[in-house]
């Protein structure tokens, strides 16, 4: 754990003394702090109860009837979900505001940056650093500019106040009532964050755990407006709002309005009434769904994914509300009852607007609004986030923005192992993902471009190297920051920051890899550290002399003449993200490429780690996967042979560990751990097994035993879940299960048989089961039918040798709609019946298969 | 492509490139001159926000001019624009006398950086069309500039408005820039 805050020695330390005094009043800095505690999580929790004497009261009780109120049978028995209270994700009645603070600064033509207003209280921080983050450089050459930052919770005023209450007493007096205020905000938040980790329950997500206390996201506005009658001819005034949702960008439209309104009048009572309405916003009715659900969700593009759940929470809402009426009738006649009667004027603090309640049409999202000055504001919130997705960046714009100048003139890279595994010429995307998983200091310039662009790359990187699935970047990115952040900034050991003022350009000091929004360029810094020789690239030199890449980081001259030249598939992957975006597949098409691109690397990473270190953190469960509990055995990727799996470990050997004592990684560790514990299958590596059957030719009694294995072991709800994860739509979805159908042994396509109608049965599976073929469904109820025959008749089913009982007179078309690689999904194909013949008439693949019974002879 | 080619007739024909940094204090004229500088126009400017950066070429000399935003809490960031810079122009507002002293302050911590050891010294004793101004000697004399040693300076009398004295300025640069032009980084 030490491990996880290891600081680069060349970078800690040298915290300027002004940054401790700055430090020492504020519980709220831009910076994570630099003062590096062994062990945050427990830090916090010991060092702020003295402190709060509430806080364990309003925990405590929180604990004790959540859980009561929802938990009930652990482990459940059947497929279906078993009926019980759903959980909001934002239930009604939690103290966790949706926004905590809004905030106003202008450009004073004297003084600079300046806060003006803050509501409900001042954020106890350094005011000036906030004010010059929202006044970003140059905005008086434009009208409007958005920018993003983050806020950290301030863990050394903690510190401080376990050594000493002098720098609280410092604190206190020179805040003002509002000050206090909002000190009992953040407490407020803190406390609920750490009841939600106090109730642990299986279903419990802690989405910002490992890290220490979440961030606070602040989504600004800044506005310029000429006007000859002020001094020096124009007013630039700024809006802020801060909240713990990362999902800001809905709140953009009402800054807009709230700050064209501040123009007007610029009193607190604007930043009121944007506080009032925001907070009113309701989100109850939004379903809370399990760490596995979400993953499903996130990677699906269907649009009525667990529309049970919102149904559900609107018919315990309707519940929920006819027993309220029934109780408060009688009691206040006057009161009208809202599910009845018309919206209601006399209280619409109750519950807020109140149409019928209706499920989302797209259950990704969550439709509500927000009430501003009379106006409603349509609201769509998501209702999965991935972890390190912050606002509504695109993968798609960060990728061009850097991929087209590449293409058209390519220009050499500086060559630094970690970086440029592919040459000098690798491609600039995949420069910037290394950069970000081996830690380095990246720095997006906009010159002349508004802040919200660079900020919305920094965000997009951040996604771009977690892949839903790493953490860890956002905790150090700095959407928008300047020349006043310098030296804080430079404590930070590797970041992401985005920046508008060229000046950074000329000092590489600053920086390891500077990215130039505008022109499209990436550039490795002369200055950046060279990266050292490791025990683990010592030892796979040993094992593997032939594959083992060189001191620049490009692979071994064994494994460039062994075939492509592209041994990490790293340009084969650029060039299919690049393909899949000109034909249009849309963000989340990308976003989950990207996904399996990481979650590939961490496996990678994991199979390294075994054969060179013997044993791997970044998979837990080896060797129960390895015991054999249901006939299978195996864990970790998959290659077809020994030699293919030298070279990809050769080809990232450098970057693996470059990532190995990286932020980033170790969270991963602590990730993996805590989804350990959540996993209902523990005894099978489905998605090993899944990849088995995708990837090699299995014999038959290979292959049968997989199938069934799945089958003795997906049985549950939540097992369903864990399967669905592994076969997104992105992996074929649940074609290769469905391929045990056609599996020669008959128990085998029995086992599948069940297997499916589990899934037919599930809320999710039964989606999965609409997106398989017309081919694999009519070989469903073919076998299916088999079966009954034969239990009427009581013999066994025949053991047929092509296991398809298809008729060979009649040709049979099939269409594969859902989408994904069809070439390797007709190769699948190829190896089940080998005398299909396809062909393409624009709107799809079409196999027609033909003497398929003779074939198999 | 276009770039080398005028880099090897820049060679050729002894094209430079200079990088100057603009400070001055806030409202001495400096976003005004840059922008007279650049399109020959009086613009009606506003605060600077952070900084501007514009190139301005003058007698085949290509100018890279900074401008920083100067108001007392934002000085601190003036540092780092001092690498590289080979020229400073600094501009005192010539009628602000109360606030000649605290310009005085700053340049003479401006100039005694280390980074900034080599750069040359131009200020502008700005805002001259204005009745009562300083004159230059004086402005000269505020300033102490006859304590810097080893220095090369120079004092331009300047009014931004109507372009008065701020090429002589930069003619004066370029004729005295001792390092040979840096290749710019980037």
């Amino acid at each position: 754990m030490t491990s996880v805050l290891s600081y680069r020695p060349s970078t800690s330390g040298t915290t300027g003394s002004a940054n401790t005094v700055l430090n020492r009043q504020t519980s709220l800095s831009s910076f994570p702090s630099t003062r590096t505690p062994s062990n945050p999580s427990i830090r916090n929790g010991t060092s702020t109860i003295p402190r709060l004497p509430h806080r364990e009261s309003v925990s405590s009780s929180q604990t004790s009837s959540t859980p009561s109120s929802t938990k009930q049978t652990p482990k459940r028995n059947g497929v279906t979900r078993p009926a019980r209270k759903l959980r909001s994700q934002y239930p009604a009645d939690t103290t966790e505001k949706h926004v905590e603070y809004i905030l106003v600064a202008s450009f004073h033509v004297d003084r600079g940056p300046i806060m003006e207003h803050q509501y409900p209280g001042a954020i106890s921080g350094d005011e000036n650093m906030l004010a010059e983050l929202m006044l970003p450089d140059q905005v008086h050459n434009r009208k409007e500019d958005w920018t993003i930052f983050f806020l950290h919770k301030d863990t050394s005023e903690e510190e401080e106040a376990t050594e000493g209450d002098g720098a609280e007493k410092e604190a206190a007096t020179e805040d003002d009532a509002e000050g206090a205020d909002g000190e009992q905000s953040i407490t407020d938040v803190d406390s609920d964050a750490n009841t939600a980790e106090a109730g642990g329950e299986e279903e419990e997500e802690d989405a910002e755990g490992g890290e220490g206390p979440p961030l606070i996201y602040v989504l600004n506005l800044v506005n310029t407006k000429h006007d000859a009658s002020a001094k020096r001819g124009a007013v630039v005034k700024a809006m802020a709002i801060c909240t713990r949702h990362p999902f800001l960008h809905i709140y953009k439209p009402l800054l807009l309005l709230a700050l064209e309104e501040y123009f007007k009048s610029p009193f607190p009572e604007t930043l009121e009434h944007l506080y009032n309405a925001v907070n009113s916003m309701d989100l109850s009715l939004m379903p809370r769904l399990s760490m596995l659900e979400r993953h499903i969700l996130l990677a699906s593009d269907t649009k009525d994914l667990f529309v049970e759940k919102f149904d559900h929470m609107i018919q315990q809402r309707l519940a929920e509300e006819a027993k309220h009426d029934a109780i408060s009738s009688p009691d206040s006649p006057s009161k009208p009852s809202p599910s009845k009667s018309l919206p209601s004027k006399s209280s619409p603090d109750l519950v807020g607007h109140r149409p019928r309640y209706i499920v989302p049409r797209d259950t990704h999202e969550f439709e509500s609004k927000v009430v501003y000055n009379q106006i409603p504001v349509p609201i769509k919130v998501p209702t999965g986030i991935s972890p390190e997705t912050v606002g509504d960046f695109s993968l798609i714009r960060l990728i061009q923005t850097f991929s087209a100048p590449h293409t058209s003139t390519p220009q050499p890279f500086a060559l630094h192992p970690h970086l440029t595994p592919s040459g000098a010429y690798t491609h600039p995307i995949i420069v910037l993902v290394n950069a970000l998983l081996t830690q380095k200091r990246v720095i997006f310039l906009g010159h002349n471009r508004p802040s919200g662009e660079v900020a919305e790359a920094v965000l997009a990187a951040c996604a771009l190297a977690s892949g839903g699935v790493l953490r860890g970047f956002t905790r150090h990115a700095f959407p928008y920051t300047d020349l006043t952040k310098i030296d804080d900034l430079l404590n930070v050991p590797g970041f992401i920051a985005g920046v508008t003022n060229p000046t950074f350009a000329n000092h590489p000091e600053w920086w390891d890899l500077l990215c130039d929004v505008p022109t499209g360029r990436m550039k490795i810094s002369s200055r950046i550290e060279n990266a050292g020789i490791t025990d683990g690239l010592v030892y796979f030199q040993q094992q593997n002399p032939l594959y083992a890449p060189n001191a620049n980081g490009v692979g071994s001259t064994a494994s460039a003449l062994a075939s492509n030249g592209d041994p990490t598939g790293d340009t084969a992957f650029i060039e299919d993200t690049v393909r899949s975006i000109s034909s249009r597949h849309g963000e989340s098409a990308i976003r989950s490429k990207w996904r399996d691109y990481i979650i590939k690397f961490t496996r990678i990473a994991a199979a390294f780690e075994e054969s060179v270190y013997g044993a791997s953190a970044l998979y837990i469960g080896a060797s129960e996967a390895d015991a054999g509990a249901h006939g299978v055995r195996g864990h970790g990727y998959v290659w077809p042979d020994d030699g293919t799996k030298a070279r990809e470990l050769g080809a990232n050997v450098w970057r693996i560990e470059g990532w190995r004592n990286t932020r980033s990684y170790y969270v991963f560790i602590q990730d993996l751990a805590a989804m350990w514990e959540r996993r209902p299958i523990r005894s099978l590596d489905l998605a090993h097994q899944h990849d088995r059957l995708r990837s090699l030719k299995l014999s038959h009694d290979e292959s049968a035993a997989i199938y069934l294995a799945l089958s003795a072991s997906v049985k549950t709800y939540d097992e369903v879940c864990q399967l669905l994860c592994v076969t997104p739509e992105s992996n074929a979805g649940l074609f290769y299960i469905s391929l045990g159908l056609f599996h020669p042994g008959a128990r085998v396509r029995v086992a599948t048989v069940e297997l499916l109608e589990r899934m037919m049965g599930h809320e999710v599976g039964r989606h999965f089961w609409a997106q398989l073929g017309r081919f694999a469904k009519l070989a469903f109820f073919r076998a299916k039918r088999e079966i009954m025959k034969s239990s009427e008749s009581g013999n066994s089913p025949v053991e047929n040798m092509a296991g398809l009982g298809l008729d060979a007179r009649s040709p049979l078309k099939i269409y594969i709609l859902s989408p994904g690689n069809k070439e390797e999904r007709l190769y699948s194909w190829m190896k089940w019946s080998a005398m299909l013949s396809f062909q393409s008439d624009g709107s799809g693949w079409h196999l027609e298969a033909r003497e398929i019974r003779s074939a198999a002879r | 492509m276009g770039g080398s080619v005028s880099k090897i007739m820049g060679k050729i024909f002894g094209s430079k490139e200079m990088r100057l940094l603009m400070l001055g204090l806030d409202a001495a004229g400096k976003t005004t001159i840059l922008y007279k500088l650049k399109l020959n126009s009086d613009v009606t400017t506003i605060p600077t926000v952070g900084f501007n950066v514009e190139t301005v070429t003058y007698k085949n000399v290509k100018f890279n001019v900074w401008d920083v935003g100067g108001q007392d809490k934002i000085r601190p960031l003036w540092r780092h624009y001092f690498s590289g810079t080979q020229g400073l122009i600094f501009v005192i507002d010539s009628n602000d006398r109360s606030r000649i002293d605290e310009a005085g302050k700053e340049l003479h911590k401006i100039i005694l950086d280390r980074e900034m050891k080599e750069a040359l010294l131009l200020v502008f004793a700005n805002k001259q069309d204005i009745p009562g101004a300083m004159t230059p000697q004086e402005v000269q004399e505020r300033l102490k500039l006859s304590r810097l040693k080893d220095r090369i300076w120079y004092v331009v009398p300047s009014c931004a408005t109507t372009g008065e004295g701020l090429f002589e300025g930069l003619g004066w640069l370029s004729n005295n820039v001792k390092t040979p032009p840096q290749r710019q980084a980037r």
